[in-house]
């Protein structure tokens, strides 16, 4: 619930359309409750033979009601539609606006981008809020008062039984139902993801659960859950159903109630019979806008999920991040970089990914780290760029404790390939412009030229995420951003693993001839090219082995000596 | 729509089902309009005593309740009928995934099929939960209310005769027109909801090149670019229900007219005729109307029945096993002819593969990346079917030799073993079944240098890994493998070198593990190393899917120039 006020605070700035969606709404609503018991007026009067030009107003009110009440229906649902949009556009704002100081350390929380995607679609589903939650019960609540004022002039009790009937339909049985709801809701979900890790295992472990013949029992193990999700999802739509029936009947109920009671009235010679079929009529047309009331809960239950675990993404900031950090990097020459004694461990994660890990790194120096895979060098190069805090120890940019920096001065003087480098839809212009203000397009052709992308132009487009690149042509680009950006250091992770040996010399080469005077941290899994390194730092299982020059560590003829020869044996073939 | 309505057409039971619920509900709804009318006219205008009215309401209560009974049966029926669809489609899916998702895991497809299986198959709920019920109602329910409208007052008939048709030319003036136009509206739609994700995912980025802040606006923008593309799309839905609405509204007018008109001039009709009129008029319309939302609801399902045709049309092939029992105790000679295999037309193939392996060799199969050599080691672990030749085994083809002792007696280790979910003795327990002791399988794990691992981990053997456990780097990925065939002690081993990246440690296993597990039997290794290669009694050399040339490593030195160049220019660049 404090999560959806959020909501309502950022929706609320929309007051206009919100407005004009409950005019038009209650127009459109109560109009047609007019048009309906005019039209039961109109046929009790005729039958008792008034004057034609009665008749003839009736008749023209009726017309003129219908038009009304369809006018004002289409209002309502254009000023709610594009409320919710503009809502929606709001919500993505304030949403942004909240999580953008927390990246790009908060992304270690989501293991996947699946989870992403999901956030993002907990923002589309916060559109159904407005359209199906917050105001339609107003709606609601102002044509029922309405209608039921309008009521009371002709009979006290039908006014009564409409209000009893109002509360029934609309408040107690929709909240009872919402309350089973989430039971089954929660079961829906328990038994989908059941199912989905069933299929994800059946599919991507096919080849193993064939040899070691484990598919019969798997696709059993598979057909059940299949089984166990759609007796839950039959469940919860019945469910969804029977509350939708009962919500008819019960205001069907109320109806026949005021035909018993207008009917005894009228015998008793307390109303005139004339305004019997318009009270009928009026209860007929009036439950009909109770019938949005019945998909209120799920729709409730969506938005207060969406909304809570939106907030739960950007609610636990700066985790691990609670130093204070004013002052602001600055450096025009190549920087130095110290750590000292520093041990690492993911948030969430039982082992330690970084040990007692101590270097330095010379102004200007070139240094290299390696290891095998999961030894914790990209992790120290994150570090380094402060993407994460270190538990122990420290890490210190020209001596100044990278903690007190801001991380935004930090990245602003770093060339910086990461492993994964996202490139936005749009052109190969729009993508390279990200690294500086005004570049040239001379420019950027030539850090093209330089990364061996000659064959694109700065106007060929780039899908989402990169997706019509190949992972080598990501790579390049992604270095071609990082060499226009021109900083005094370099943080490089892995950035040449999917591009051939030839065209990584060459690229190596420009990396290099740019970067004489600076600093250059490069993480890489190949040993090749690393001759003409000053450091080499050998990784493994999240401590240093050992470090030195190429020369000096294929001397010792120790770990990096070791992983030289494998690599020399193995026949990669091309 | 067509397989859909085909599989719905196949739910006969449930469908006539269906229609009667809807009829019975038809006769509900007139019976109710009927009961009010009378009730109405009783009082007010045959001055009847509330007693004489008391059976009526009776009745009229029995008759909203029959209503809402058989459009909630009538509800449930579709759901049920969703339910059996959606049980069937599972079931293929995954006959047809069983059969043949090799191609799919090597295409990198398998999280597009886990999409299918799931969300695919669930978006067609609505077709046959909403949409069929609503259509066979909005079909059956206006017919009768017409029927008896004609009976009782046929002019009111005439005007909604007259007036109904107008709804669909209307729609068809407003909507069909446009219906191509809004497709592609959607598609744009499409691409700007794109856009907050690709920024959300891409922050790391931003950050790092300090350009963060300024998206915000772009995302407004974006957003807002997207608000005015849905809502010239909605415009349109909304003026054809506005459109509906003025024409219902329309006949419903005149007809109030005519019956005013015939109550007090010509004075031909009831009070009670008329009334009625008014009454069912209405509910005609409502059902039109709601006919109109189906329809949409029913689009929706559309596109995911086209996706799942087009995934059930993808043939699938099952490899051929037979009934024979295969010793186990001494490796198979086996033997390729002219085996040849390829993934769809046009697509990568091997051709024309010969090839003997005796008892124990020590075979390698090497060639550039895209040669083949996955490919091959999946033709020889039978896990893909071949498209021409045979593969014989102690001189009789496989097709006669059972499963289950083909695969009992068959290790792979591939360079990224999968981790189920389970225990990581579950997961060495796989090597065979459920049978192996706790004690086989840590002697298996100490083989495969597992032992430290898990005795870092508090839970030890009993740590939950895979999907929801806890991860394991791929060198450790590797040794579960490699324990998993210390456990079933296969006479087949099929394993994929791995290239690099592995510490030191896991490299060292790998290497003794193998010449252990090779003492009793056949290795045939995709290679990445040259001692692997060096040490082979008989290497493959694949290039382009075809085998050029088998031999030693030395043979193939001197009489391959192909192999020659590949071998030199790996080894140009070492120093040692």
């Amino acid at each position: 619930m404090k999560d959806l006020r959020i909501v309502i605070k950022v929706l609320l700035v929309e007051k206009k359309d919100i407005f004009l969606s409950i005019l038009c709404g209650f127009i459109a609503g109560i109009t047609a409750v007019a048009l309906f018991s005019a039209s039961g007026y109109l046929v009790s009067k005729a039958a008792l033979a008034p004057p034609i030009y009665t008749l003839m107003i009736l008749v023209a009110s009726v017309k003129m009601l219908g038009i009304i009440s369809a006018l004002s229906r289409y209002g309502e649902r254009y000023f709610s539609h594009r409320g919710t949009f503009t809502m929606l556009s709001n919500l993505r704002v304030s949403f942004y606006e909240k999580l953008e100081p927390l990246a790009p350390g908060i992304f270690g929380k989501f293991r996947s981008g699946d989870l992403l995607a999901r956030i993002v679609g907990d923002v589309e589903t916060l559109q159904n809020f407005f359209l199906r939650v917050f105001y339609p019960p107003i709606v609601l609540l102002l044509i029922f008062f309405s209608t039921i004022f309008f009521t009371s002039f002709f009979s006290f009790e039908v006014a009564l039984i409409l209000f009893v009937g109002f509360l029934l339909t609309t408040v107690l049985v929709p909240s009872y139902f919402a309350l089973r709801q989430s039971k089954f809701d929660r079961k829906v979900r328990e038994s989908r993801a059941a199912l989905s890790t069933e299929v994800t295992e059946f599919l991507y472990g096919f080849r193993d659960l064939k040899i070691y013949q484990q598919l019969e029992g798997k696709e059993k193990q598979l057909s059940k859950s299949t089984v166990a999700y759609l007796q839950e999802q039959e469940q919860e739509s019945v469910h969804n159903l029977f509350s939708q029936a009962m919500n008819t009947f019960l205001s069907l109920l109320v109806t026949v109630c005021v035909l018993a009671v207008g009917s005894y009235l009228v015998v008793n010679g307390e109303l005139d019979g004339i305004y019997l079929a318009m009270l009928v009529m009026v209860s007929l047309t009036v439950f009909e806008n109770t019938t949005s009331m019945a998909i209120f809960p799920s729709h409730w239950q969506d938005s207060k999920q969406a909304a809570s675990r939106l907030h739960s993404v950007v609610r636990n900031e700066s985790i691990g991040k609670t130093q204070m950090k004013q002052e602001n990097f600055q450096t025009d020459i190549a920087p130095k970089i110290e750590v000292r004694n520093i041990r690492f461990t993911y948030p969430n994660d039982s082992r330690q990914t970084l040990d007692s890990v101590s270097l330095n790194l010379e102004a200007g120096s070139k240094t290299a780290i390696v290891g095998p895979s999961g030894s914790g060098k990209s992790t120290l190069l994150q570090l380094l760029l402060h993407l994460y805090s270190v538990d122990e120890g420290e890490i210190l940019l020209n001596d100044i404790p990278i903690n007190t920096l801001t991380e935004e001065s930090i990245w602003e003087n770093a060339n910086v390939v990461l492993q994964a480098n996202h490139f936005f839809y749009g052109t190969i212009r729009d993508n390279l412009q990200l690294a500086k203000d005004g570049l040239g397009d001379d420019e950027m052709q030539g850090a093209l030229s330089k990364v061996d992308l000659d064959h694109f132009t700065l106007d060929d487009s780039v899908l989402e995420k990169g997706e019509n690149l190949s992972g080598g042509e990501k790579q390049r680009l992604a270095i071609a951003r990082a060499m226009l950006k021109n900083e005094s250091l370099w943080l490089l992770d892995e950035p040449t693993s999917s591009i051939d040996a030839l065209t990584e010399a060459k690229i190596y080469q420009h990396i290099f001839s740019e970067a004489k005077a600076d600093t250059v941290v490069l993480v890489s899994h190949r040993l090749t090219g690393l001759e003409k390194m000053d450091q080499i730092i050998v990784m493994d299982h999240g401590k240093i082995m050992e470090s030195g020059t190429f020369e000096s560590l294929m001397e010792r003829k120790g770990y990096f000596y070791e992983m030289k020869k494998i690599e020399q044996s193995v026949f990669l073939g091309g | 729509m067509a397989g859909l309505m085909a599989m719905a057409k196949e739910q006969k039971m449930k469908m006539i089902l269906i229609a009667i619920s809807a009829a019975l509900s038809g006769l509900a709804i007139i019976g109710q309009g009927y009961l009010f009318v009378q009730i109405v006219d009783r009082i007010f205008l045959k001055d009847n005593s509330f007693s004489d009215i008391i059976p009526y309401l009776l009745w009229l209560i029995v008759a909203l309740f029959a209503r809402t009974f058989f459009s909630y049966l009538s509800g449930r029926t579709g759901i049920k009928m969703a339910t059996k669809v959606k049980a069937d489609l599972r079931s293929v899916l995954l006959n047809k995934f069983s059969r043949n998702p090799m191609q799919a895991s090597l295409q990198g497809q398998s999280g597009e099929k886990v999409s299918v299986m799931m969300d695919t198959v669930d978006e067609i709920d609505s077709y046959f939960s909403d949409y069929i019920p609503q259509v066979i109602q909005s079909t059956i329910i206006p017919i009768m209310l017409l029927v008896v409208i004609f009976m009782e007052h046929a002019t009111t008939g005439f005007i909604i005769i007259i007036t109904a048709p107008f709804i669909p030319i209307f729609m068809m003036i407003i909507g069909f027109n446009t219906k191509d136009k809004a497709e592609e509206q959607l598609d744009k739609m499409a691409a700007f909801s794109g856009k907050f994700l690709d920024t959300i995912q891409g922050l790391t980025t931003l950050k790092l090149f300090g350009r963060s802040v300024e998206q915000k606006e772009e995302i407004r923008k974006s957003s807002l670019d997207f608000r005015e593309a849905t809502m010239v799309v909605l415009k349109t839905a909304f003026s054809n229900s506005l459109a509906l609405e003025f024409i219902s509204m329309l006949s419903i007018g005149l007809v109030a007219l005519e019956v005013a008109i015939r109550l007090i001039i010509f004075q031909d009709i009831t009070f009670f005729t008329g009334f009625l009129m008014l009454v069912l008029a209405p509910e005609f319309f409502t059902k039109l109307k709601d006919l109109g939302s189906a329809f949409h609801t029913g689009r929706g399902s559309i596109g995911a029945a086209k996706k799942l045709e087009r995934e059930l049309e993808e043939t699938a092939d099952l490899v051929v096993f037979g009934e024979e029992s295969l010793s186990k105790e001494e490796p198979p000679l086996i033997e390729l002819q002219a085996v040849s295999f390829h993934y769809g037309e046009d697509a990568f193939a091997l051709k024309n593969i010969n090839a003997s392996i005796r008892p124990n060799e020590e075979i390698a199969i090497v060639g550039k990346t895209g040669a083949g050599k996955t490919t091959l080691l999946h033709i020889i672990a039978g896990l893909v079917r071949l498209l021409e030749g045979k593969i014989m085994i102690n001189g009789k083809e496989r097709s006669h030799f059972s499963e289950k002792d083909w695969f009992g007696q068959l290790s792979y280790i591939s360079q990224d073993p999968y981790l189920f979910s389970g225990t990581i003795a579950e997961n060495i327990a796989i090597g065979r079944h459920a049978d192996a002791s706790r004690m086989e399988i840590e002697q298996a794990a100490e083989k495969a240098g597992l032992t430290e691992l898990v005795g870092s981990l508090e839970q030890g053997f009993d740590t939950p890994i895979g999907e929801a456990g806890r991860g394991l780097s791929g060198g450790e990925k590797q040794r579960v493998a490699i324990a998993r065939a210390f456990l079933k002690r296969p006479s087949i081993i099929l394993f994929d070198e791995p290239t690099t990246g592995l510490d030191l440690q896991t490299e060292r296993i790998l290497q003794t593990s193998i010449k252990e597990l090779s003492k009793n039997s056949t290795v045939i290794t995709v290679a990445h190393r040259l001692h692997t290669i060096q040490n082979a009694d008989q290497i493959l050399f694949l290039e382009n899917g075809e085998l050029l040339s088998t031999g030693t490593h030395d043979e193939l030195l001197e009489s391959v120039l192909a192999y020659r160049e590949m071998v030199t220019v790996q080894r140009g660049g070492t120093v040692q």
